[in-house]
């Protein structure tokens, strides 16, 4: 295909087809060769990116699988090959530790602290009644979550209440379990990552909890983790 | 805070997440890490579901988006905010991985499921897609065309499905979608210009 040739039609067309995507493997990719080079044919990918994209709300949204983020950081970030061993055998060496002194120890120690992790971030939140009364303290941080009523009241007669969480971005909340009798419930980390922004919310339920995974009662509480600072 | 309650499952969002998003796409192009995991977590949901929409295969749709952050990483300083919104150009990277990956299969991705084009498509991804000017600008003018050619660009751009793919699902021969879906391209040009 020499794209170099194509009337202003050919190259519209084609630029049409390349953003639907009923372009074959190999006319794609040489559009997609072409385009650095080529500034009216990448006029023409744009101009037929801006006309389309509103079909991309078609497509419905969907929680990716829990761990892609670490994966991609991880092809983004190939792990430097480290050979810790040796220095650290120099180091611990008895025979060199008099020769290293006091300097080397120091600097060990200053990128002990300049490597050690930051301290995770403690969220808080606390979920009022209608009439803007606490009710709930919601604590979280990188060890789970922890819920506490500050104003007993047991569920409606009949009914249970269920805690559930909504992560930024996330289309359906996740269930972190009924509330028992006492009012505390403690969530870990493994069910939930409690992240700044979550949702927090209470749902009246049926005894046993929601049958269909999500909330189907009223939302009684709601409330919003934000970091604690000063923590 | 925009929020929106339907069955319980609550819908919010901050007023200014898409205004967000341009000054996190600058941070990447200066090699900011964190700002690219703030636009994963902002947008993984909506883009995981594009990408999804074209393979239906969700570990095929992670790879997809695998590769669609290693581009926009590579490529942030290239998006231009005077060509379109940091979530159209964030889309188009994903679709076009999404495709890639889909082309790299032979488009092996099955196709006989019931809920491709066939079904109407549900109000409320309609109303996703009326959320913006251009989306209602679209929208009428999509309808404007044949229904069949309607079909034919949804199923491509959304679903990812070749002319080959689309021929054999509306039952016309390859020649007829080939050249009905780039009358339906001209026409949507003209409509929206």
């Amino acid at each position: 295909m020499n794209l170099a040739s194509l009337t202003p039609e050919e190259r519209d067309a084609l630029a049409a087809e390349y953003v639907l995507g009923t372009l074959e493997a190999r006319e794609a990719r040489a559009v997609a060769a072409a385009l650095p080079g080529d500034a009216a044919l990448a006029e023409a990918v744009a101009m037929w990116e801006a006309r389309l994209a509103p079909l991309t709300m078609l497509a419905p949204p969907e929680a990716p699988p829990p761990g892609l983020w670490d994966r991609i950081a991880a092809a983004l970030d190939p792990k430097p090959v480290v050979k810790p061993k040796s220095w650290l055998a120099g180091l611990l060496d008895p025979w060199r530790i008099g020769a290293i002194g006091g300097t080397a120890v120091a600097a060990t120690l200053a990128a002990f602290i300049l490597l050690r992790p930051e301290p995770a971030p403690r969220m808080m939140t606390v979920l009022l009644t209608d009439r803007d009364q606490p009710a709930w303290l919601v604590e979280a941080d990188q060890g789970g979550l922890r819920l506490a009523s500050l104003n007993p009241r047991p569920a409606p007669e009949g009914r249970a209440l269920q805690l559930w969480a909504l992560p930024q971005g996330a289309t359906a909340p996740t269930s972190l379990g009924l509330i028992p009798a006492e009012g505390r419930i403690s969530v870990a980390p493994q069910v939930i990552q409690p992240s700044p922004g979550m949702l927090i919310e209470i749902t009246v339920e049926p005894p046993g909890g929601s049958p269909t995974g999500r909330p189907t009662g009223p939302i009684l509480f709601i409330g919003r983790l934000a970091p604690a600072t000063g923590s | 805070m925009g929020c929106l309650w339907r069955l319980g499952v609550a819908i919010c969002r901050p007023m200014d997440a898409e205004t967000d998003l341009a000054p996190l796409l600058s941070a990447v192009a200066g090699g900011d890490r964190t700002a690219l995991r703030a636009i994963y977590e902002r947008q993984a949901t909506r883009l995981f579901g594009v990408a999804n929409a074209i393979l239906r295969d969700r570990d095929a749709a992670a790879d997809a988006m695998q590769d669609a952050f290693l581009r926009i990483a590579g490529r942030a300083g290239q998006f231009d905010p005077e060509r379109g919104t940091p979530e159209a150009w964030l889309a188009a990277i994903v679709r076009y991985a999404a495709l890639d990956l889909a082309r790299s299969r032979g488009r092996e991705i099955p196709t006989d499921d019931p809920a491709l084009g066939d079904q109407p498509v549900p109000a409320e991804a309609l109303d996703r897609v009326e959320s913006s000017a251009e989306g209602r600008r679209l929208r009428q003018c999509l309808a404007t065309l044949e229904e069949r050619n309607r079909r034919g660009i949804v199923l491509a751009f959304v679903h990812g499905l070749s002319h080959a793919q689309i021929a054999a699902r509306l039952e016309l021969p390859l020649g007829t979608v080939k050249a009905w879906i780039r009358r339906g391209l001209l026409r949507l040009r003209e409509c929206l210009a």
